[in-house]
């Protein structure tokens, strides 16, 4: 009874090939087209059509504009200016990534396991995350007031002196960097907690009873089981990083004195305000530049230090 | 007897930086009952010596906040039944549909989620400038329909279906809006309820985009509003307590809805795939 059921199977799944190769030309379109067409008008054209507008002189007002080759680029490339804002954006990134990745492991470390309290502890350090940055920048910006906001009263109580914070051109990026590690460090804590649980026990197991410390097993088995979940983490925060706005326009506008414009406030500026639709666009297909160097880079180190499985 | 000390320090370390994390939050509620007086006070007071409650009906009033919260909801529910539904779809097509270049196509979707944004903005803007989309919904929600990230999340989670179900399905028959409907949708119902509320509450918090596209403050999303209240109020001598409750009356139906919600956000994040 049950051998020709089974015979006949195949040849039933065959069919089903067979039918399902035939309508294959029009059904994948069908289901790719919703989100492709949107992806296409408003991601892949836009990114190619920057790159021509970098091109050329179009003030977006004007129907006519020249092509001027790459004298968009070699303006931004000479200008001194422009290279405090490159200053800026690394600097701005790195205080934003390294404390959060450093920091995020370090929570996750700490609120990881069942123990009493810790979902709460969760809760709490990753609620910043899902706040909109504009409200909470502007509730900082309070914080930071210069004569009586909380920031500088903690300092005095602390007996040291009390900072200009956003109005400083010393203090304003340390500033901004605050609220995007506050805002940011719950979501790279997340991540490790899942990357932590998947550690097996057995390899801590075997190395407490060849009587390895902690802090060795830690260094020896944690820190390479967890690497590629760093190595995701660094791309993806720095990718955030070198697209931060909205905590810049609030806290500081990019001042004082251009202490924390970065490029994408130079690229908003450039062409919202003075409408350079050029210049602008060369500085986005820079920062994508950047980026996609970046990424690359820890693509290509990672293969030292991340250890897939 | 040994270890009781270390979990205390633990604990201790984790109030702290919990309180650190919160304490932002109850600043802005703290800030928003104090009296125009009372908020130039140094030293601060922890509380207010006589609450001003009707700070937040006041704040509410100057400015029409019931209408920012009403774009932005609908815009961002709008969203994100749109991007569920295509991210869905092509993530079943790369997953279970056999076509020419599906692994070329998913590699520069793959591409697109490493670029910033930012550098679409100026075509997009003329796009919907030529469309007549500027300063509508139709633009605020067409701008925001695909989501990289959702059809990242989606593909994982498909690709995690059990294989002899969706053949078993097949080879009785069943047609792809059957196996979708019927055997992936429930199997990953949690990557569609995470996928809404993470991209529900990135829309709602969305600003620089929706500040670009619009002009009337009839448009305007909660976000860009408060920052025009934030502006305005700054002009006259720093309103700092309506300030505060505005800002308040903005971040804390975020923050009710995740204390709810949370488990399926926090989970989302870490369980379902975009692991390095």
């Amino acid at each position: 009874m049950g051998v020709p059921a089974a015979k006949l199977k195949p040849n039933k799944q065959l069919l089903a090939i067979k039918r399902s190769k035939r309508k294959l030309s029009l059904t994948p379109l069908l289901f790719i087209l919703p989100a492709i067409v949107p992806l296409i008008i408003f991601w892949i054209y836009p990114m190619g059509k920057s790159l021509y507008i970098s091109f050329t002189d179009w003030d977006y007002v004007s129907p006519e504009y020249e092509f001027v080759g790459f004298s968009n680029y070699t303006d931004l490339l000479t200008d001194p200016g422009f290279y405090s804002v490159l200053v800026n954006t690394v600097v701005f990134s790195m205080g934003v990534v390294i404390p959060c990745v450093g920091g995020g492991l370090l929570l996750a470390l700490l609120v990881s396991g069942n123990g009493k309290g810790m979902g709460i502890y969760r809760t709490l350090i990753f609620s910043p995350w899902v706040t909109p940055t504009v409200a909470v920048s502007i509730v900082w910006s309070w914080i930071y007031e210069p004569n009586v906001g909380l920031a500088n009263w903690i300092l005095t109580m602390l007996n040291l002196p009390a900072l200009g914070w956003t109005s400083s051109s010393t203090w304003a990026m340390p500033a901004v960097i605050i609220v995007s590690i506050w805002k940011g460090v719950g979501w790279a804590m997340i991540f490790y907690l899942n990357a932590l649980k998947k550690v097996p026990v057995s390899l801590y197991e075997a190395a407490s009873l060849d009587g390895a410390s902690k802090w060795r097993q830690f260094l020896h088995i944690t820190i390479p089981f967890i690497s590629p979940t760093t190595l995701f983490l660094i791309v993806i925060t720095s990718i955030d990083a070198l697209q931060a706005y909205d905590q810049i326009q609030v806290l500081t506008q990019g001042g004082p004195a251009g202490s924390t414009r970065t490029m994408l406030y130079f690229y908003y500026q450039t062409a919202f305000e003075q409408f350079n639709m050029g210049k602008a666009t060369a500085t986005a297909i820079l920062l994508v530049v950047i980026t996609a160097a970046f990424s690359l880079l820890q693509f290509i180190f990672s293969k030292r230090w991340v250890h897939y499985q | 007897m040994k270890k009781a000390p270390i979990i205390w320090v633990k604990h201790l370390v984790l109030i702290f930086f919990s309180f650190s994390m919160v304490f932002p939050f109850l600043w802005m509620v703290i800030s928003a009952l104090k009296t125009k007086d009372e908020i130039w006070q140094f030293p601060p007071t922890l509380w207010p010596n006589k609450p001003m409650w009707h700070h937040f009906a006041d704040a509410w009033a100057m400015a029409p906040f019931d209408q920012y919260i009403f774009n932005s909801i609908f815009t961002a529910s709008a969203i994100v039944l749109i991007q569920v539904i295509n991210s869905a779809l092509i993530a079943y097509a790369f997953t279970q549909l056999r076509f020419k270049g599906r692994n070329l196509l998913f590699s520069i979707i793959l591409i697109t989620y490493m670029l910033p944004v930012a550098a679409t903005y100026v075509p997009s803007y003329v796009i919907l400038a030529d469309f007549n989309l500027l300063d509508t919904y139709s633009g605020l929600i067409l701008s925001n329909a695909a989501s990289v990230f959702g059809i990242f999340l989606f593909r994982q989670a498909f690709l995690q279906v059990p294989k002899e179900l969706i053949e078993a399905a097949r080879v009785d028959g069943a047609r792809h809006w059957t196996i979708i409907w019927k055997i992936i949708f429930p199997t990953t119902k949690a990557t569609f309820i995470t996928f809404s509320l993470i991209s529900f509450v990135q829309n709602y918090n969305n600003y620089l985009w929706p500040t670009l596209i619009t002009r009337s403050e009839s448009k305007y999303l909660i976000t860009t509003g408060l920052r025009q209240f934030f502006i305005q109020e700054g002009a006259y001598g720093m309103q700092w307590p309506l300030i505060m409750a505005a800002s308040a009356f903005t971040v804390l139906p975020l923050l009710i809805l995740f204390v709810f919600v949370q488990k399926w956000i926090i989970s989302g994040i870490s369980d379902q795939g975009l692991k390095g």
